[in-house]
């Protein structure tokens, strides 16, 4: 590469940098100044002094903060977990060659691909206590029996989580499904002549092949269910009782709500820094089984 | 040749453009102005165009843009402070809650309307929302129809059983509880109301607060009274009496349309609601109980009064608005008699103006509006706090632990909520000139 073309590789790629930082850094270095003052929208007088660290010493103090943070934590392990697994499972069914196929895999990825606002209203009718079908499928006729679920904490977040794995436990198996399709057909020919059977041929072959597939999937659906709010925000708006109360929609209450902007805006900082660990974290993982792969 | 191409090309676009300035410029000058009124959806959207397709009549050199947002009360505040906050010239005027002029006053979005909202008019608005609409001797809104909770019951089953509306909360309970008894229907309950947790429970805690004679705040020492026993024996009634009890636990997740829906459905005796309900529930199309309800005043606890919240929905103007002018004709047009009229006939809406509950054709046409005005006249407006929102958002998280933690320790959570309320109203007392 002589220097004249390295130059022209930077002016190649100036465009699509100076777009990224546009639209990526510039809004996070926003949060970032605006975390670092005193806002509050209704009370202009106050002016919006630097406070340094102050929203987030009060951020550590903060005990709805805590409790939501956990909330979170729990809704990203349950649901990360239920839609690999499922997914996993859907992309080794669709895998298989059957008549119908292209359909069937079509229709596997409709829930992903109805906006999640639509789907989150969808669910609240289901789990209505009084007309809900998951009620009615569950108790029949027997009206006494029928459960609360968005009015109790568990089932509220139990709800959410259900909603969540219903939705995008088919865009886990659309990633997977790519890693099992550049599998060779030949080692699974190879395997078979030397009398493997189902079961050896997916743990010695498909298994440590999808592997990177897996942790991709991993990898984007850790970071995008940490980001969570829609699905709390139509379905229960954070109740009852905080129960689904998740990061994102208590820092979107603080800012929009209350008009707490520099609060709110520690809140989101704090939820970038932490998926931005995960993602670095998993980008190194992701990056190491790739060069294994490869070799 | 690409240079040439890309010449033509970019003369063209820009002739185009020019063209487009042309004609737009051109244009303005006969037409009418744009107001954008920016509200949120309201239940029957076509009594409201029909009003201001009625002003665009009137008013030929004026065309109102509805923009509507949110339904939820708590999402449209979020959209109208941020283009407020972002001085958003675009929009002239606004719906606002009944609790939001206070903050809209401090933070300097609503304009001052004591100039043209002269105290002359102010007299013949309800008193109520006048108080609500005023913040530190200005006024910043014009009541547009007015809310308070309502009590709704079902008027043919008190008279089967030849009970009378009760005025207290127990009696609510025993005459429920009889009622349900000898109906024998499955999946009937005594109450429906509203306590998910939004601002929706805070009404209504606040009304069992207040019928104990209890307050939240005190607003000349900026004490927070919540854990005193008037309020923390209300809020335990709830806990051990209504929620799961009189109401389904299922209330614990409803606002107003879920719970209009138990009621009108004839799945509940008694129901707490604004005053749009009573279309909505004598509405043969939706309801099954059409007919057959009556309304009046909330009970209360023995030997207090009934307490209603005030809410209810005002017209404000922009600070930011390049048609201040135009915009007050507008709210003019649509809080006159006349429009006040047409809300109340065709949507329901409870007019501010109080000689509108004597027009001869209100009278006979909304009997039922005469019911509404004792609750009308004893609506009390939640705290007047700029901070309102913050307080707001404290007393939803107390009030929803302590009705789906029950039973706890409702006196310690009471006092923290009281510590964190009275550091908030610290807060907005700094800025009191």
């Amino acid at each position: 590469m002589t220097r004249r073309d390295r130059n022209l590789y930077l002016v190649m790629l100036a465009p699509a940098a100076l777009v990224l930082l546009l639209l990526i850094a510039v809004p996070i270095g926003q949060s970032m100044i605006l975390s670092f003052h005193r806002i509050i929208i209704s009370l202009p007088q106050l002016k919006t002094p630097f406070v340094g660290l102050e929203n987030y010493q009060e951020l550590l103090r903060d005990p709805v903060a805590r409790h939501s943070f956990w909330i979170t934590a729990i809704f990203v392990g349950t649901t990360t977990f239920f839609e690999l697994v499922i997914g996993l499972v859907l992309a080794l069914l669709i895998h298989r060659r059957f008549p119908g196929r292209g359909a069937l895999r079509a229709c596997v990825l409709i829930p992903w691909a109805i906006p999640t606002v639509v789907s989150a209203q969808m669910w609240r009718f289901l789990f209505n206590d009084a007309y809900g079908m998951i009620n009615y499928a569950v108790f029949g006729a027997e009206t006494s029996h029928y459960i609360p679920w968005l009015a109790l904490p568990p089932g509220a977040l139990s709800a959410i989580i259900v909603a969540d794995i219903w939705k995008t436990s088919s865009f886990a198996a659309l990633l997977i499904l790519a890693g099992l399709q550049v599998i060779p057909e030949d080692l699974y020919q190879a395997a078979r002549v030397d009398g493997a059977g189902t079961w050896k041929c997916f743990w010695h072959i498909t298994w440590p092949l999808i592997r990177p597939a897996l942790l991709v999937a991993l990898l984007f659906r850790t970071i995008d269910a940490f980001r969570v709010f829609d699905l709390a925000f139509v379905m229960t708006h954070g109740g009852p009782a905080d129960a689904t109360n998740v990061l994102q929609l208590y820092g979107y209450k603080k800012m929009f709500v209350e008009g707490w902007m520099g609060y709110g805006s520690a809140i989101s900082v704090c939820i970038f820094v932490i998926v931005l660990i995960l993602a670095i974290i998993y980008v190194l993982m992701v990056g190491r089984r790739l060069l294994e792969a490869s070799l | 040749m690409a240079i040439k191409r890309i010449l033509t090309s970019t003369i063209i676009i820009l002739g185009i453009a020019f063209l487009v300035c042309l004609t737009t410029q051109f244009s303005q000058a006969g037409e009418p102005k744009t107001i954008v009124f920016l509200t949120w959806k309201p239940n029957q959207p076509e009594v409201w165009e029909r009003l201001i397709q009625r002003f665009h009549q009137k008013n030929p050199g004026i065309r109102i843009q509805l923009q509507v947002g949110p339904h939820s009360s708590t999402e449209y505040h979020a959209i109208v402070t941020q283009r407020l906050k972002n001085k958003d010239a675009s929009v002239d005027v606004f719906f606002m809650d009944v609790i939001w002029p206070p903050e809209f006053a401090n933070a300097g979005w609503a304009l001052d309307l004591a100039s043209r909202f002269t105290v002359q008019e102010q007299k013949k608005f309800l008193a109520g929302p006048i108080a609500a609409n005023t913040y530190l001797g200005k006024i910043y809104g014009v009541p547009c129809y007015l809310g308070a909770g309502l009590f709704y019951y079902r008027k043919d089953l008190l008279d089967k059983y030849d009970f009378k509306p009760p005025r207290s909360w127990m009696e609510m309970l025993t005459h429920g509880q009889a009622i349900l008894e000898r109906e024998a229907a499955p999946g009937l309950y005594i109450y429906s109301a509203q306590f998910k947790q939004y601002e929706g429970l805070v009404c209504n805690m606040l009304e069992f607060i207040w019928s104990h004679g209890g307050v939240v705040l005190d607003p000349q020492k900026g004490r927070v009274l919540l854990s005193e026993p008037p309020a923390i024996q209300a809020i335990a009634f709830v806990c051990d009496q209504i929620i799961g009890k009189a109401a389904p636990r299922g209330a614990i997740n409803y606002e107003e349309p879920e719970s209009l829906e138990l009621f009108i459905q004839g799945r509940a005796v008694f129901h707490r609601n604004w005053p749009y309900a009573w279309a909505a529930a004598n509405d043969p199309e939706h309801s099954k109980i059409a007919g057959k309800i009556g309304v009046g005043a909330l009970p209360a606890f023995p030997g207090h009064s009934s307490a209603s919240t005030l809410g209810g929905w005002q017209f404000g103007i922009s600070q930011w608005s390049k048609h201040p002018e135009e915009a007050w004709q507008f709210i003019q047009f649509m809080t006159s008699y006349e429009s006040q009229k047409v809300l109340a006939l065709g949507a329901g809406l409870a007019p501010t103006r109080t000689l509108v509950y004597c027009d001869a054709e209100v009278r006979k046409k909304m009997p039922h509006l005469n019911a509404f005005l004792p609750a009308f006249e004893r609506a009390r407006p939640r705290p007047l706090s700029p901070v309102y929102p913050m307080i707001s958002q404290e007393l939803q998280r107390f009030f929803s632990q302590a009705i789906v933690e029950s039973p706890c320790d409702l006196s310690g959570l009471a006092d923290a909520t009281s510590a964190r309320i009275e550091k908030l109203v610290r807060l907005g007392a700094m800025i009191r000139p």
